[in-house]
């Protein structure tokens, strides 16, 4: 099991950054996203709207993680859970692989909030575990899925920043940029 | 953006559309009047239950285990 964490700043108000977290596929940043879903959503009696999410990805594993593994299914499902407080100006995202599961495991947690000296800006903090299963280069193997995870995180924040210019500038709903 | 089921592809384009309009305009903004995008959810949702189905995706009965170690309250 190895346990990787991250923080990000974006010079964004955290409603800036939420609105395009939540539309933020597709983006030129991460092409392995090729379908994303809406499983169900809802508001709780706090006024929270949770979203149940399931991603479609390609190539959801780095190569040689998938050549140790063995593996030649190309299409990796995630689930993601989404909890967005507007008073308290909070969004939670936490996400699971759903296939695979026997070999890997990677739990994604984000937290996106206002920065607590300067509302101007918004903090994401994002943390995982992986967990390689049953086989001796456990160790090895999550030594290199977090060395992905690194990469995988920076592309995140590109893309958020994207959508954010994208769509700014343009005014165009992003769903017709499908 | 496609959906999981290719035939479901406009159903969520139309709903992504409703959805991002009112989640800036009127969530964001603690506005709680009615959902205007019931409807439209719920056609892609059907249409997204049956493709998953289909495809056999094993969407049940997975646990979020965060690095919290806890399910988001509901």
């Amino acid at each position: 099991m190895k346990i990787w964490s991250t923080e990000h700043v974006f010079s964004y108000p955290w409603e800036t950054v939420i609105k395009a977290a939540m539309r933020k596929y597709p983006n030129p940043m991460n092409p392995c996203v090729v379908g994303v879903d809406v499983l169900d959503r809802n508001l709780d009696k706090h006024g929270r709207l949770h979203s149940h999410r399931l991603l479609s990805t390609e190539w959801g594993l780095p190569s040689v993680v998938r050549a140790i593994l063995g593996t030649s299914r190309s299409t990796t499902y995630i689930k993601e859970h989404s909890i967005v407080d507007p008073v308290e100006k909070k969004m939670e995202l936490c996400s699971t692989n759903i296939t695979l599961t026997n070999l890997i495991s990677v739990d994604e947690r984000l937290v996106y909030r206002p920065h607590s000296e300067n509302p101007d800006v918004t903090v994401l903090t994002q943390e995982a575990i992986i967990t390689v299963k049953g086989i001796s280069l456990s160790n090895y193997l999550e030594g290199l899925m977090a060395l992905s995870m690194s990469a995988n995180a920076r592309k995140g924040w590109d893309a958020i920043e994207w959508i954010i210019k994208n769509s700014e500038r343009e005014k165009v709903p992003l769903c017709d940029m499908c | 953006m496609n959906s999981v089921g290719e035939g479901c592809t406009e159903l969520k384009r139309e709903y992504d559309q409703c959805f991002n309009r009112w989640f800036a305009e009127k969530f964001l903004k603690g506005d709680r009047g009615d959902d205007p995008c019931k409807e439209m959810f719920k056609k892609y949702q059907s249409c997204v239950k049956k493709a998953i189905k289909e495809k056999d995706i094993p969407i049940d009965g997975v646990e979020f285990m965060g690095p919290n170690k806890e399910k988001p309250g509901s």
